[in-house]
């Protein structure tokens, strides 16, 4: 713990700390380009200079490039340090080109802060400037090389910490040239970071291209809608239009970084079919006429068949507080208790987890600390893709990963993978504990029993696991098996609130019982709020909504369950109110509104023209936050206080009403929580031929938000049907030939991809929004039918 | 013959009428005046638009005021809100009642004295009016709901009193010397000498503490614009502001007159008329509150209350001990 | 002495008053006397093009940021050679004071004032001027500017084909 002396204050840091950051602990700005946080030292810019006066290190140095030692005297302010810096921006600024009027990092640029702060205004350097040819970088991120200062942060983002490997620094001297080496697509998921490291405008958004300015946009800290990692964003607007989303900061869970498919995907919030007024029967009405009539037909039903008769299904997209009012709603009224999954698999995975998790919590920093993991049925890249850093900066960090999963799981970091089959992961599991691995052939009893092994003899081992390929059982298997081996878990789950969601819903009734009973004509009513029990529900959903009186939604984006809708309430979409999620550490994190609903300016007029005329009404401002909603009918003061007093009762939430957004959140404290009761699993009975098809979620277009994302439209994978290439061969199928695919109810002809890393005998395909595959059940095996050709269809 | 009290009603009338609206008149042309003697003191033209050389400017004023909406703050309170600026204008306009404007005039065989009521405590009435006025103040700012108006009609309650003290001082001499409260009388023991050379004193001292009554620069804090918007009458509008406005016009008619039958002799001097003699000194005053306003800055608060009690209250005292021993040892 | 002071300041200053009541006014009668404004006079405000007759606006929003009273607004856009423009721009002359910050933001030399000051209008929508309105054929001020003749990107001429700019590098050069 070295203790040095920077502009005559004094401060003790932990070993290793460079003077760069002992000095930002000072609260001394240090100018500086290439440093970042996540990043660390390289020093390339030469911009953190400083003079060092006394101690063991002499002279004009790099803060960035010398470790702090005790008995150091650092001057910030000393001439020649600050000479040099001056000098050095001005160097920067001899090739720097004059655009920043068509720069879309202006305003936010590191490069001109620093520029103003080192005082240079005036290019006396009368030669010509450096130029360079653009590359065509796919469709999120623009390049122009001409503004580039050679930090290298966009390598070190790109390769050091996200582990892409097209995309890299050419050339030498003053000819450097980051990009790839044709120009194409950024294949790395994690490529829209580039956007945010990069301290000029070299990469800036291509789907915000010259859309607005920083100082214009309304922003807001939010949590990610997009997966159940609860990653820190903020999505900013302008002229009522969500037209970015930038990764914020949360060193206990994303970090610094975020994925494209939570940078890009925010185009739902602006989706022309967006419905943003209330309607009844399909025809638009006013909020109050709406909810009158929502109360009439709600009190008829009451009336006739009791309070029993009216089923609530929420989300796990609502916001906590959205939850709690239902919970409570649902009791003042004598109601079903609430659902907050309709899928019951995903559903009952979450209650088992939030139920035992407890102390073997761990975070994604604690998951990058990890020095043994073990995956077990999780595809991070696909399922939560910031996992896939945290796990990546593991492996940097010499951490052993293992891998148990059927799919031909793709990490951008080194990692064993053993292909299973999805029933072969509970035993792998209990397995790992007891290290025994009978029911496995000889080759693969070594692999897991060196797993044991290592796990074994880890320090800091964390079991991480995929809700949906686990399951109940395995999620139950999962938790004893940390409990025993004392290491941490962490299992991904369905939705950004899914975890609060099974903290509400407890031991409760889950989705097959209020199917049935709606199948028996006990329920009436159904409510459901920013829930499509029609697509995500199983498939008898579909009879047993057609048997209600009375079905409601209330949504911010439209689907199945609510085109068929009696009365349609339309809701605010995530960045447009505040709320809290629970990630699925239990973390709570609470977000901000960034603005306030309304049609984006952009569709309202000729060529998004605002109007000439005044009014004070916003058009399309409708959508009310789901939980204003509730509160309205609950007749309760539309604030957020009293939720979270209700809550904080609970001791799980304790300290909700303490958190801030864009904090780092504040985990639920572990009290005993009922899991659900066990449910008895009938086999399926699979037809003589059939094949196991297992649907999953993708990066790009299985989640319900980001799929209605225009931005995301060219990464949408195509429709297809994965399988081993001995399966292949013993169908006669070839890679990339149409097949047909026949389940019991659907039957659809997809692409054949075969793919030699994963498990034979087994078809996976992707679950993609607005194809039929979306109707099937994710991480469950559907027993199917697959043939050649498919033309008869 | 009619019968005699016909003839007095008539007269009565006649005088109300013929008061009533070289009032309310004298006022819309004092505010026309004050607006092009302040241009011309700017090198400005001041209103000239409408009519010939604008004299049409306070129709056009009336007729606009009239026409403003009418508004009312919401959370303010209705009824006094409805109340302040009547209070302001009636206290204005009935103080005139008392005010001898000329010599008794012979008409019908009889005398007419040249004032609505000759009351023999005229001077009384006249600071009991000053002071009613200030209510509409009071309860104009305060039902405002307004932190500018309340303000503006705090400042006001607190210089309106203490300037009524050193007013009220000031008149002692005069009454001591005229022996007398009916102002006829107090004009009539002038008829030699006005009490403005007698007592240079207490005229100075009444002047300044008029000049605050009226609530005019330099004493004009109140309804300071530079600090609370418009003061006490911020949220008025239309001709409720318009009320507060004449009042305030009226007020400079009536201070300029009560200056003229306390200390400049009335309606006293030679050659001209009696009458041309009265209106002529009241103009002179009221351009002397013009002037004024052309000229000096604002007081500050503590400037304006430092002023008042600590100059004006003690000269004023001073000056009635000493008329008071000149007085006696006069007539001893 | 302090007294005698103020006593004179006082009156000096009635006197002043009073004398200048005698002078002539300064005052212009404005709709029958108009005034010749100075060219660098600060009133309705133009966009210029330049003079490759392209429009100079390059939808930047410095303007509208340093406008104190927020009474411009824009959207940017990008036409297919790569400018940036302005899709609409709009300037509510109701809420202008005429300061003149725009134009020293602006760094196009786009907008510009010029010296006609009779923009009085009875409906205030009238005085919300859109581009069209706004957008004028001549170079106004500084004739000879054009940004993208300078910028380093390649609208006017090819990338690296400005006068102050080399031709673009060759990443794969391996000369030292
Ligand atoms: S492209 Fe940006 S991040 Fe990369 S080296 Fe250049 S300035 Fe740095
Ligand atoms: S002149 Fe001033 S107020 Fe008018 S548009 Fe320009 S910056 Fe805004
Ligand atoms: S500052 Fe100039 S270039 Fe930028 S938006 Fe305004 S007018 Fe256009
Ligand atoms: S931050 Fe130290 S050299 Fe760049």
């Amino acid at each position: 713990m070295p203790t040095l002396t920077i502009d005559n204050k004094s401060i003790t840091v932990p070993d290793g700390t460079n003077v760069l950051e002992a000095a930002q602990r000072l609260g001394i700005v240090i100018p500086h380009f290439c440093y970042h946080e996540a990043l660390g030292a390289v020093g390339a810019c030469r911009l953190c200079a400083m003079m060092f006066e006394e101690g063991p290190v002499k002279g004009l140095q790099m803060a960035c490039m010398v470790t702090a030692q005790d008995g150091m005297q650092i001057s910030t302010l000393h001439p020649e340090a600050q000479e040099l810096r001056s000098h050095v921006i001005e160097w920067m600024m001899l090739n720097h080109p004059h655009d920043c009027p068509v720069c879309d990092e202006g305003g936010e640029c590191q490069l001109q802060d620093m520029t103003i702060a080192g005082g240079h205004g005036r290019r006396r350097y009368a030669g010509k400037k450096r130029t360079w040819i653009n590359q065509d970088l796919g469709p999120f991120v623009v390049q122009e090389m001409n503004r580039c200062i050679q930090c290298y942060r966009c390598v070190r983002t790109y390769q050091d910490y996200c582990g892409g490997d097209d995309f890299g620094v050419m050339g030498s001297r003053n000819r450097l040239f980051f990009g790839r080496f044709q120009p194409g697509k950024l294949e790395s998921p994690f490529s829209g970071n580039l956007v945010d490291v990069c301290p000029t405008g070299v990469f800036t958004d291509k789907t915000f291209r010259f859309k607005t300015r920083y100082w214009d946009i309304e922003e807001a800290p939010a949590v990610c809608p997009h997966c159940s990692l609860g990653c820190t964003v903020i999505p900013g607007a302008r002229y009522r239009e969500l037209q970015r989303v930038r990764a914020g900061v949360n060193r206990q869970t994303n970090g610094f970084f975020i994925c494209d498919r939570s940078r890009f995907g925010y185009g739902y919030a602006n989706h022309r079919e967006r419905i943003r007024q209330p309607n009844c029967q399909g025809a638009a009405t006013s909020w109050r006429e709406a909810l009158e009539h929502l109360k009439e037909r709600l009190g008829k039903v009451v009336n006739e068949y009791g309070p029993l008769s009216v089923a609530i299904v929420g989300s796990p997209r609502s916001s906590l507080e959205c939850q709690a009012l239902l919970r409570e709603w649902t009791r003042e009224h004598g109601y079903r208790p609430p659902l907050f999954e309709i899928d019951n698999r995903r559903d009952r995975t979450a209650r088992i987890l939030a139920a035992g998790l407890g102390k073997q919590a761990r975070s994604m920093a604690e998951i990058a600390d990890s020095d043994c993991l073990v995956m077990l049925g999780s595809d991070p890249l696909n399922e939560a893709p910031l996992l896939a850093l945290a796990i990546r900066q593991a492996v940097r960090n010499g951490c052993h990963v293992t891998c148990l999963d059927p799919r031909a799981v793709k990490l951008p970091c080194a990692a064993s993978h053993l292909p299973v089959q999805p029933e072969q992961l509970l035993p792998a599991i209990n397995g790992l504990v007891a290290n025994r691995f009978e029911e496995f052939e000889r080759q693969d009893q070594l692999f897991l029993e060196g797993a044991a092994e290592r796990l074994g003899r880890a320090e800091r081992p964390v079991l991480v696991g995929g809700g949906d390929l686990l399951g109940p059982e395995g999620t139950e298997a999962l938790l004893k098996a940390a409990r025993s081996l004392n290491a941490g878990l962490f299992v991904t789950l369905g939705g950004p609130n899914s975890y609060g969601g099974a903290l509400l819903s407890e031991d409760g009734p889950d989705s097959e019982e209020m199917i049935e009973a709606a199948l028996e004509g006990e329920i009436k009513a159904l409510f459901c709020i920013e829930a499509d029990p029609l697509t995500e529900g199983p498939a008898r959903s579909a009879r047993a909504l057609g048997q209600l009186e009375l079905l409601v939604v209330c949504d911010h984006m439209v689907n199945r369950t609510a085109r068929s809708a009696d009365i349609f309430l339309p809701t605010t979409a995530p960045p447009e109110a505040a709320g809290t999620y629970i990630n699925n550490e239990g973390r709570m994190l609470p977000f901000g509104g960034a603005y306030a609903p309304g049609l984006p300016l952009r569709d309202i007029g000729e060529g998004g023209h605002p109007p000439r005329t005044f009014s004070n009404i916003t058009t399309g401002g409708e959508p009310r936050p789901a939980w204003a909603i509730l509160a309205t009918l609950l007749q309760r003061p539309l604030d957020f206080d009293s939720i979270h007093h209700g809550l904080e009762s609970d001791p799980h939430f304790a300290g909700l009403g303490l958190l801030s957004p864009g904090g780092e959140g504040r985990r639920v404290t572990d009290a005993g929580m009922l899991p659900p009761a066990a449910q008895p699993e009938f086999p399926h009975s699979a037809p003589e031929g059939s094949l196991p098809l297992l649907v999953v979620e993708a990066l790009f277009g299985t989640e319900p938000l980001s799929s209605l994302s225009p931005a995301l439209e060219p990464v949408i994978p195509e429709a297809a049907v994965q399988l081993h290439p001995t399966t292949a061969a013993r169908l006669g199928i070839s890679d990339g030939e149409t097949v047909s695919l026949r389940t019991e109810l659907e039957h659809l002809r997809l692409t054949a991809r075969t793919e030699a890393e994963m498990v034979p005998g087994l078809l996976v395909a992707y679950r993609l929004r607005g194809t039929p595959l979306e109707l099937l059940p994710v991480g469950k095996i559907t027993p199917c039918l697959l043939e050649k050709g498919g033309n008869d269809a | 013959m009619m019968p005699d009290w016909i003839i007095t009603a008539i007269l009565v009338a006649i005088k109300l009428g013929f008061v009533l609206a070289l009032l309310l008149t004298g006022a819309a042309y004092l505010v026309l005046a004050e607006r092009k003697l302040l241009g011309r003191m700017q090198l400005r033209y001041g209103p000239n638009r409408v009519g010939p050389f604008g004299l049409m400017q306070p129709l056009a004023d009336a007729v606009k005021l009239l026409m403003k909406e009418d508004f009312i703050p919401a959370q303010g309170d209705k009824v006094l809100f409805f109340i302040a600026p009547g209070i302001a204008a009636v206290t204005a306009l009935i103080t005139f009642a008392v005010i001898p404007f000329g010599p008794p005039l012979r008409l019908f065989g009889r005398e007419m004295p040249l004032v609505v009521c000759d009351l023999n405590i005229g001077l009384l009435y006249f600071l009991g009016l000053s002071s009613l006025a200030v209510y509409g103040i009071a309860l104009g700012g305060w039902a405002s709901n307004s932190k500018y108006a309340l303000l503006g009609s705090i400042r006001a309650l607190a210089q309106l009193i203490s300037y009524e003290l050193s007013m009220g001082l000031s008149i002692v001499p005069v009454v001591l010397m005229a022996r007398s409260f009916s102002l006829t009388e107090i004009v009539n023991a002038q008829t030699h000498i006005p009490f403005a050379l007698l007592n240079p004193p207490a005229f100075l001292v009444f002047l300044i503490s008029v000049l605050a009554e009226s609530k005019r620069t330099p004493f004009d804090i109140p309804e300071a614009e530079n600090e609370i918007v418009a003061g006490f009458h911020t949220e008025y509008s239309g001709m409720r502001f318009g009320m507060f406005f004449v009042g305030e016009y009226i007020n400079v008619i009536i201070l300029s007159s009560m200056v003229t039958v306390l200390f400049l002799g009335g309606w006293h001097g030679p050659l001209l008329p009696g009458i041309v003699w009265f209106f002529g000194k009241v103009m002179l005053i009221a351009f002397l509150f013009i002037w004024t306003r052309g000229t000096l800055p604002r007081f500050r608060y503590d400037q304006l209350m430092h002023f008042g009690w600590k100059v004006l209250v003690p000269i004023a005292l001073l000056n009635v001990v000493v008329t008071g021993a000149i007085l006696l040892l006069l007539q001893g | 002495m302090n007294l005698i002071r103020g006593i004179k300041g006082t009156a000096q200053a009635y006197w002043i008053t009073l004398r200048t009541m005698f002078r002539k006014p300064v005052t212009i009668q404005y709709p029958e006397q108009k005034r010749q404004p100075f060219p660098r006079y600060r009133a309705r405000i133009v966009l210029t093009r330049d003079p490759d007759g392209g429009e100079r606006c390059v939808a930047c929003y410095l303007c509208s940021a340093a406008c104190p009273v927020d009474c411009i607004s824009m959207q940017a856009a990008e036409a297919k050679d790569g400018r940036r423009y302005a899709e609409w721009f709009r300037i509510n002359f109701t809420r202008c004071i005429f300061c003149g910050l725009c134009t020293e933001a602006c760094p196009t030399r786009a907008i510009q004032m010029t010296s006609d000051y009779e923009i009085c209008n009875r409906d205030p929508l009238d005085l919300v001027y859109e581009k069209t309105d706004l957008l004028i054929d001549d170079t106004g001020k500084d004739p000879d500017y054009n940004f993208y003749r300078h910028a380093g990107i390649g609208v006017v001429n090819p990338r690296g084909g400005n006068e102050d700019e080399k031709p673009p590098a060759d990443v794969r050069d391996l000369l030292p």
